[in-house]
């Protein structure tokens, strides 16, 4: 073991000088740091790479094996179809994927009784809560921006290079890729911050969970009100490429861009705020003294 | 106003409870001791109930610097205790300082406090630098200061040559250096450490005990639990003894046996003539059962006065003309005081 001598003067604290808010700012980049990796490399991160390129690889299989002549004439008649299994997408692969990812932040590390390193650090509750949810949002949108873009691009690929440029800076391509990409990321923000929430508070999440992927599955056939108690309304109402829900659906008119947008961004706040004030209010037992 | 005072040894449960050493005080809190300005953990009938199930109740405690061993079996209520000094858990009832912080403020208290807990857990991955590195940063340290900081803590547990191996590929005893490393990465003033000595081999031991000494010679608060009582018993300046969440006894292990007054003390002499020495103390009360070693060296003595046994003991090796080799108390390690106390060894389950 090697003899040093330990500076006792060092100190106990960041520098004084420092404000409130730059130590803040530096926990909240010490936490991104600590858990952005984790939620990219983890095993538990294996699910949600699964979960975002599965869809991918199949687009990918259509690309390479589809024979243009028996596709729609165009590339832009060709997203119609990307719009109809968009949802899917969203219900299924990000849905179960931010709900490994975000149901995970405190849960797992209770269970992996790793939770204490973080309580024990001189942070605020609320920086922790606002570091690990940014911390799986970068991690989440990373994955299924990219997912989204890859079955996007593969979807108009077999038109040839071409008429791929040509759709997506001649056309409306470039808006519409954008404007699904946001939508992603805005699925990622919203079902993250209810995740992390049931994580928080349930022992078991399981139930909640699958209560809630029902309640968002079947939301097609809710009526008018019930189906603005959920976030893919919401996100559906901001698809570049309006949906059809299918002949069982019961039609309610479409949520305004500029409801939905600030009404999701609102939603996920709320919801940080109570995960933030559970956070502030959870003790650390992991197991029998 | 400032006073000198003398804080008594140990106490069983019952009296009056102060534990440390020469300090002086100002309005109930040590201010000055070693040199450097300390103040006191306080337990003030702090009680803890998970649910039903008690975990410690009507601890009133006040911890000065120095080494504190927790001692008491599995589910005693230890690692209840420290989770509550540390603000991991929250008292159902009673109030907590640590430093004068309350546990209510874990910003200002998470400055001042190390914990290792007793698991061996870690984020996967991770190597024994990043690790400590890491948790410097959420600490609000700048980079360059974590990094130093780091070094400087992994070098003091001797684990420099392993830093950047991953954790999980660590023995048990390089696991429990990191996690000490971690939790003096910060240089708190109270370290709190859950059987910090599980897994380590006698080297390490000895290393990382110097370690709690040196950290408690400066002032610091080192809070050490175990269920291997002897271990207390050579390192902790201070013992509490707790057993199913109550504290049933706190202070110096010597200070405790002696108030113990009803059960005789054991005394191991070992001397150049202990037949005769046994015939002398057997002419004392206070001496209720003398035992010769087989080798007529040596002889174990049971007595009620501890006092009066050594005045003797001294008058007659001066008239006898005795040698003597060792006097020792045979029977003042904790597991002897754990054992008076609630009858049992206190190993646990």
């Amino acid at each position: 073991m090697t003899t040093t001598t330990y500076d006792s003067s060092s100190t106990s604290a960041p520098k004084s000088s420092l404000n409130g808010g730059r130590i803040a700012t530096r926990q909240l980049l010490g936490i991104l740091r600590l858990e952005v990796g984790k939620n990219l490399f983890s095993p538990r991160a294996i699910a949600v790479y699964v979960l975002a390129l599965v869809p991918v690889l199949l687009t990918l299989v259509f690309a390479i094996f589809s024979d243009v002549d028996d596709l729609a004439p165009g590339p832009v008649e060709m997203i119609g179809a990307f719009g109809a299994l968009f949802p899917l997408y969203v219900r299924v692969s990000i849905f179960l994927g931010t709900l490994f990812l975000f149901m995970n932040l405190f849960r797992a590390e209770v269970l992996e009784r790793t939770l204490h390193y973080y309580f024990l650090a001189p942070v605020r509750r609320e920086v922790l809560v606002l570091g690990k949810y940014l911390s799986a949002l970068i991690a989440a949108s990373a994955v299924f921006a990219f997912g989204t873009a890859a079955i996007f691009l593969f979807m108009i690929a077999p038109y040839g290079f071409s008429a791929l440029g040509e759709y997506i800076f001649g056309g409306p391509g470039l808006r519409n890729l954008m404007g699904y990409i946001g939508v992603a990321i805005l699925g990622c923000a919203g079902y993250g911050s209810i995740f992390l929430l049931i994580g928080q508070f349930f022992r078991n999440p399981v139930i909640p969970a699958i209560a809630l992927w029902g309640w968002e599955l079947v939301n097609f056939v809710l009526p008018p009100m019930l189906k603005k108690i959920s976030v893919v309304h919401y996100l559906q109402s901001l698809y570049p490429v309006p949906v059809t829900e299918g002949p069982l659906a019961v039609i309610a008119n479409p949520t305004p861009w500029w409801i939905s947008l600030p009404g999701l961004i609102l939603l996920t706040i709320v919801v940080i705020g109570i995960a933030t004030w559970r956070a502030g209010r959870m003790e650390i037992h992991y197991g029998d003294d | 106003m400032t006073e000198h005072a003398t804080f008594e040894n140990v106490q069983p449960r019952g009296l009056s409870a102060h534990v440390g050493e020469t300090a002086s005080r100002v309005d109930g809190q040590v201010v000055e001791a070693h040199g450097v300005t300390t103040e006191t953990v306080v337990f003030d009938n702090v009680s803890k109930f998970y649910g039903e199930v008690l975990g410690v109740n009507r601890v009133s405690l006040t911890l000065a610097p120095g080494i504190v061993g927790l001692v008491g079996p599995n589910g005693a209520g230890k690692t209840t205790l420290m989770n509550l000094m540390t603000g991991l858990l929250r008292p159902t009832r009673g109030e907590i300082r640590v430093l004068g912080i309350p546990t209510t403020d874990p910003v200002a208290l998470c400055r001042q406090i190390g914990y290792c807990s007793q698991w061996d857990a870690f984020p996967r991955g991770m190597s024994g630098y990043k690790f400590v590195r890491g948790y410097l940063r959420v600490h609000g340290y700048a980079e360059p200061e974590a990094e130093a900081l780091a070094h400087q803590a992994i070098a003091r547990v001797g684990l420099t040559d392993a830093a950047h191996r991953r954790i999980g590929g660590y023995s048990k005893g390089m696991r429990q250096r990191i996690k000490l490393a971690q939790a003096i990465a910060h240089d708190p003033r109270v370290l709190v450490l859950d059987e910090p000595l599980n897994g380590l081999d006698p080297m390490a031991r000895a290393e990382v005990i110097e370690i709690f000494q040196s950290l408690a010679s400066t002032g610091r608060h080192v809070i050490i639990s175990s269920h291997i009582l002897h271990e207390v018993d050579m390192i902790a300046d201070q013992v509490v003894l707790l057993t199913a969440g109550y504290v049933i006894a706190e202070g110096e292990v010597g200070g405790v046996r002696s108030e113990m007054a009803e059960r005789p003390i054991q005394v191991l002499v070992r001397t150049s003539d202990a037949p005769k020495l046994a015939s002398k103390l057997f002419e004392h009360d206070h001496v209720t059962e003398v035992s010769l070693h087989d080798d007529r060296l040596g002889l174990e003595a049971r007595t009620r006065d501890a006092e009066s046994f050594y005045l003797a003991l001294n008058r007659f090796v001066v008239e006898l003309g005795l040698e003597i080799e060792t006097v020792t108390v045979a029977d003042a390690d904790v597991r002897a005081v754990y054992q008076y106390l609630i009858g049992s060894e206190g190993e646990g389950p």
